[in-house]
């Protein structure tokens, strides 16, 4: 308890320094933020343009396919905000050697390294993801009980930790192979297949964003429940239990990780 | 305090062999080779000695210091520093420890100086009054008043190497690694950074590891040197031991106005020796001979110089230490070259 | 000419060189980008599914299909970092360093690229274009392959890649006003990823807007490359786009020539 306590407290810290850095740099923050806005309205545009040319898209609406479009942005986005500084664990820092800081302060390295920054640019997505979401649910005529509400809030941070746990089981390969960043990437492109239902693609491609590389559980079956109400413990429970082991997952490869580092130079 | 037995590191490196077709196989199947980085390492340190880790450059260095550092793991043997061993609870450990990396700085980049001291402050759990009281500390032996409200990018490299080092004191660790605190900067500076270490070293009874390729740095700072070469221990002991051991080389300065001293003198003859112990260098009239001192005796030296030609103001001095040293190095490369 | 070449294979060979070692890493990003193309193919398949006709504005799902993987050719050919190496230049001062130096910078940037692209397009083009008419003799019984198409095709990616490359040295100049390059990058990457036709074939879009969009020089890095070697331009259209593309790289040349003019006035009256 102790423990959480404190490391929360040093996560406010962090967040603070980074807010601080960020007053520095206000301008490079809006670009950046404008940026990722502008990526989810081209894709938007792309939508848009479609549906004016067809009814629905499988048997699914407009809206019901902003609204899955816009809810993988949401879990996307958090961990894009809050944990974005494995991806340069990948890039170049252990490559070139710079892991040697976390290394000796005495705190969980994953730990730190994960609340060390905040990438302000993934305000542009998360903030989309919400609009989106808020602005289609009125016209889905979805039938509201609390237990949806309660479940549609609470699988967010679930869903935030698949991205989460990937990107460290992926970002740890560099302990290894010195840069993983590609790694990241195709991971990251994969991930794309969720944003849409995982009805249009066939039988393989569902098969792998379900049980291989489980995106569609992000977004897509999340989003389904609350559109549709079918089979809670499917489309929620096993978002849970996913999170769960892929976190364990990638701590465990983050752990025998550290052991191989080899730091860099003299 | 500190004990380093038998430390050995071993790095896998792949083999790339030439060539468009070496690159796709060594995709698939890739090879590589054991290089021996650290052999065989022990030493140990009592608390409150400055300690000099000194060996050329790829002898390992800091292959020790980063396995001592716990930031690499060691293949095999154990460091163990109070008796807690990195590689069994490396938070514990890493409480106790300083780290400086002269050539990596541990300071928040774009944010004032102050900001990077309120962090550390927070991940080593250091209590507010505590804090401020070595934050006083801390300003007046390394003087960080003139430069705490910049942002670390614009600090000078003097200012930073002591920022670096304050924020590796703040927690009052009970050893300190400094890993070439000096490089690169100037004379005055030098001199700064080594007067803080020294005091911190004297008022707190900080044990000190230091390596350097300045031996200034070590023979103002540290009695008692260990130096490595080749991934094992070479030398362990003190200055003194260290001059008395390999320092038998003497020099003898003077003038004169013969011309074609050498010849002259011609000392590999006289005494029967080889023209590794003695040798003898002119400019214009001043000449440096150099000559071990066991094998021909200073006396003889001087008596059979003295006798033979005319000689101007004579002298007889030490040779410092990092002439010691240098023939150390050489001697090393000199044997890998004929193995 | 001929010596001028000589000074600059020196970068041509740093270019292969440097793919050659992380070669790893570059396949990753090669099949990440292979799988985004895929989730195109799967949202077209169910559009033309849903839409229950087989041609959609003159384009039926298999040339739809040939498209999306052209498309993603075509833009891995034709793009082009000088913007990001300029701007880093820029913000880091080094700029000035062209200034003295003997060689063109945009020269060795040119050649430096090449070099990188040569190894991609060795490895890409011929398995897409293999697969490209694999799909096409599938859906339509027979072979579809024109010699002379592929040939007006690599030329038009050619000049494509010179409009990419120049537009992209204007760009940069961007740096000195704005420093976060990465975020200006993304905006750019994006507007100019809708413009030139390779998020939607311009065709899908209402007509004046496709005409505009025709004339703006984006359309002329993919759009006309891929069009072409669809067989979707001939006789005069063909000329009128491949003349509009020489016209681009003409125009961007120039602009970037007048942008090095201003930049070099500016660093003598600021000192660098």
């Amino acid at each position: 308890m102790k423990q959480i306590k404190r490391m929360l407290r040093i996560h406010r810290i962090f967040i603070a320094q980074e807010l601080k850095r960020m007053m520095e740099y206000k301008g490079d923050f809006i670009v950046g933020i404008i940026g990722f806005l502008m990526v989810q309205c081209s894709n938007l545009l792309f939508l848009w343009i479609i549906f004016s040319q067809i009814p629905d898209l499988m048997g699914w609406t407009v809206n019901e396919i902003i609204f899955i479009y816009g809810f993988s942005l949401i879990p996307k986005g958090i961990d894009h905000l809050l944990f974005d500084n494995l991806w340069s664990i990948g890039h170049f820092t252990v490559r070139k050697g710079d892991f040697d800081k976390y290394l000796t302060r005495p705190i969980n390295t994953l730990f730190h390294v994960m609340v060390e920054k905040v990438q302000i640019d993934a305000l542009g997505e998360l903030l989309m993801g919400i609009a989106l979401v808020c602005v289609t649910l009125p016209s889905l005529s979805i039938e509201w009980t609390a237990m949806k509400i309660i479940l549609g809030i609470a699988v967010i941070p679930f869903a935030t930790l698949i991205y989460t746990g990937i990107k460290i089981a992926t970002s740890a390969i560099a302990f290894w192979t010195k840069r993983s960043g590609n790694i990241i990437y195709m991971f990251y492109m994969v991930n794309d297949f969720a944003k849409y239902p995982a009805t249009i693609y066939n039988n393989a491609v569902k098969w792998i964003i379900t049980y291989v590389i489980p995106f569609a559980f992000t977004s897509y079956y999340p989003a389904k429940y609350i559109l549709t109400g079918d089979n809670p413990l499917y489309n929620i429970g096993l978002s849970v239990v996913i999170s769960i082991v892929l976190m364990v997952i990638g701590i465990i490869i983050w752990n025998k990780g550290i052991g191989a580092y080899e730091s860099a130079g003299s | 305090m500190i004990y380093v037995e038998n430390l050995r590191k071993e790095f896998k490196k792949t083999i790339k062999e030439p060539g468009l077709l070496g690159s796709f196989k060594s995709l698939f199947h890739p090879k590589s080779e054991k290089i021996v980085a650290v052999d065989d390492i022990s030493f140990e340190v009592p608390e409150g000695e400055i300690l000099g880790f000194i060996g050329p450059n790829g002898a390992g260095k800091s292959t020790v210091i980063k396995m001592l550092t716990g930031i690499l793991t060691p293949t095999s043997g154990k460091c163990t520093i109070n008796g807690k061993n990195p590689t069994v609870d490396r938070k514990s450990y890493v409480k106790e420890i300083g780290v400086v990396f002269g050539q990596r700085t541990q300071l928040w980049w774009d944010l004032p100086l102050r900001e990077t001291y309120g962090v550390l402050k927070e991940i080593y759990e250091v209590p507010e009054d505590r804090y401020h009281k070595r934050m006083a500390f801390l300003n007046e032996v390394l003087d960080l008043e003139s430069f705490i409200t910049s942002p670390v990018r614009t600090l000078s490299l003097g200012q930073r190497m002591r920022a670096d080092i304050a924020a590796s004191l703040l927690h009052s660790p009970k050893v300190l690694f400094l890993d070439e605190p000096t490089i690169g900067l100037d004379v005055v500076v030098k001199d700064n950074i080594r007067n803080a270490i020294d005091y911190i070293n004297k008022t707190e009874k900080t044990t000190v590891i230091l390596t350097t390729h300045d031996l200034a740095d070590i023979e103002t700072l540290s009695k008692r040197i260990v130096m490595i070469d080749k991934g094992q221990n070479v030398f362990d002991g003190t200055i003194s031991e260290l001059k008395s051991k390999y320092g038998q080389i003497r020099e003898l300065h003077f003038d004169t106005d013969t011309a074609n001293v050498e010849q002259a003198l011609a000392y590999a003859e006289h005494f029967g020796i080889s023209d590794d112990v003695v040798t003898t260098e002119t400019d214009g009239k001043s000449v440096k001979v150099r000559f071990n001192s066991s094998v021909v005796p200073v006396s003889d030296m001087l008596s059979y110089t003295l006798g033979k030609i005319n000689v101007n103001d004579i002298s007889v001095k030490d040779a410092d230490i990092e002439e010691i040293i240098r023939r150390l190095y050489k001697q090393g490369v000199q044997d890998e070259e004929k193995a | 000419m001929k010596r001028k070449l000589k000074i600059y294979t020196p970068f041509i060979n740093a270019g292969i060189q440097e793919t050659a070692t992380y070669r790893v890493n570059w396949i990753f990003y090669m099949l990440g980008n292979v799988l985004a193309c895929f989730v195109s193919y799967f949202i077209w398949k169910a559009v033309y599914t849903s839409s229950g006709e087989s041609s959609m504005n003159g384009f039926t799902m298999p040339q739809m299909v040939v498209y999306i993987f052209l498309m993603y050719l075509t833009s891995t050919m034709v793009s082009s970092d000088s913007a990001y190496l300029i701007g880093e230049e820029i913000r880091d001062g080094s700029i000035a360093m062209r200034l003295v130096k003997p060689v063109s910078f945009n020269g060795t940037f040119l050649f430096q690229e090449i070099g990188n692209k040569l190894m991609t397009i060795c490895v890409l083009i011929i398995p897409l274009v293999v697969g490209v008419e694999i799909v096409r003799v599938v859906f339509t019984g027979s072979v579809q392959f024109n010699f002379i198409s592929f040939l007006l095709y690599l030329i038009s990616c050619t000049f494509a890649y010179l409009i990419n490359f120049f537009f992209n040295i204007c760009f940069g100049f961007i740096a000195f006003i704005i420093k976060y390059l990465w975020g200006v990058n993304l905006m750019k990457n994006c507007i100019v990823g809708f413009l030139s036709g390779a998020i939607i074939p311009l065709a899908f879009l209402p007509k004046p807007l496709e005409q505009v969009f025709l004339f703006l020089p984006f359309s002329s890095l993919n759009y006309t490359p891929v069009m072409i070697y669809m067989g979707m331009y001939s006789g005069t259209t063909l000329l009128y786009y491949i003349c509009l593309q020489i016209f681009w790289v003409v125009a961007f040349w120039g602009m970037s020539k007048l942008f090095w003019r201003i930049c070099v006035k500016h660093l003598s009256v600021q000192g660098g």
